[in-house]
């Protein structure tokens, strides 16, 4: 695609992408993330096992 | 509010709570086992039996609101109850201020600085700079304080009671935690929480037992309900109360107050969407209405799950809140008692 893209002329300026929106939702996903570990509460649950396991099939 | 009738938004936070959990947890998880293994130390297999009066019944006090609303302590204090007492280590202060002294007190959250408070603060000052938990929970007003006066008492109030007390202390806990119970004398018993399947070779669970080989217990998220499983399938007691097991709000607790309100925020598009977040419960003995948050809604639903697994019968006594069921009838407290 980028080949697709590419311009068939040089221009004066060097031309930068602009990174801000993806800094910006990247960022937003981050604190999303650390919003979600907070209401996960303190500690992992796991649907489908038993109440206690005692590790004595090893 | 039937669960069929709950918000999609707020459907779809629950729903990614059991997902993330594991990956957050699972470094901290191995860490703490490792850093926490002594020689000679006790766990789950070696409790000394119960007597027959404490075999027969036990009352679980977590720490929900209810527990000062509706007096539970003092009607507890007042009964001379003979059964087993199983506190969790939010409640434990406030027990000890009733009189009380539970036989077992559990502790899980492997977080850093917060924990310790609940057994009192050495490093009280550093450890409440910029953090609002405490403030934020609708718990005994002296907690929310912050008090240094009050941390003081509660560390010479544990220090007073600890060798009676058999703390079953989770193998996640953090090293201010561990210090602070072996510098007040508890009897310490340990376990590790079941975090995913012991049975896949890869399991998380069986690699923290491989650590220490101490027996696994399912936590279902939270201290409350691995008290309430230690109490049935470690004790083996077949009647159980539980108390101050809201997993919800009163009505009269403002949202800016509930847990995780900040958080939630992240997840809400509209002030629509966000009030979704907060559905409402009625408590079928009273009538009383409640709301709850994604998270303790997480709770109720691990914990009813894990009930259809247990054996014996379990009384939601909190006299509040919004975990009820079909199989888990609600009982005035004093009318379990009695």
């Amino acid at each position: 695609m980028s080949n697709l893209l590419k311009g068939n002329f040089t221009p004066k300026k060097q031309v930068q992408a602009n990174t801000q929106e993806s800094e910006d939702s990247s960022l937003q996903a981050e604190f999303k993330k650390a919003a979600l570990n907070s209401i996960g509460g303190s500690m992992v649950y796991v649907e489908r096992t038993d109440l206690t396991w005692s590790g004595d099939d090893e | 509010m039937q669960d069929n009738k709950l918000d999609s938004s707020f459907k779809k936070v629950v729903a990614q709570i059991t997902d993330i959990g594991k990956a957050w947890h699972s470094d901290d998880l191995i860490i703490n086992a490792k850093n926490n293994v002594e020689p000679d130390q006790k766990s789950l297999k070696d409790l000394p039996p119960l007597s027959a009066a404490k075999q027969q019944q036990a009352i679980v006090i977590s720490a929900g609101p209810s527990l000062h609303k509706k007096n539970q302590l003092e009607k507890i204090k007042a009964s001379h109850y003979q059964g087993t007492i199983v506190a969790i280590d939010g409640s434990l202060v406030k027990c000890l201020k009733q009189g009380i002294i539970p036989d077992y007190v559990l502790t899980l959250d492997p977080h850093p600085t917060r924990m310790v408070r609940w057994f009192g603060d050495d490093n009280f000052i550093e450890h409440t700079k910029n953090d609002d938990y405490f403030s934020r929970q609708d718990l005994d007003i002296n907690f929310r304080n912050n008090s240094i006066a009050e941390n003081e008492a509660n560390i010479a109030l544990i220090n007073q009671y600890a060798p009676q007390i058999k703390l079953i202390i989770c193998s996640s806990a953090p090293k201010n935690v561990v210090k602070r119970a072996k510098e007040a004398g508890f009897q310490m018993y340990w376990w590790n929480p079941i975090v995913d399947d012991p049975q896949q070779a890869q399991s998380l669970t069986r690699a923290i037992y491989q650590i220490n080989k101490f027996p696994c217990m399912n936590t279902g998220g939270n201290v409350g309900t691995a008290a309430w499983v230690f109490t049935n399938a470690i004790l083996n007691i077949g009647r159980i109360a539980l108390t101050g097991m809201d997993l919800g709000y009163h009505l009269d607790t403002p949202v800016e107050m509930t847990q995780t309100y900040y958080e939630l925020q992240e997840f809400a598009n509209s002030p629509e969407e966000f009030n979704a977040f907060f559905p409402k419960f009625t408590y079928p003995a009273t009538g009383e209405v409640f709301y709850t948050d994604p998270t303790y809604y997480w709770y109720r639903h691990n914990f009813l799950q894990l009930l259809e697994k247990a054996a014996g019968e379990t009384f939601n006594c909190s006299e509040a809140g919004t975990l009820f069921a079909d199989n888990l009838p609600c009982m005035p407290l004093n009318e379990y008692i009695n």
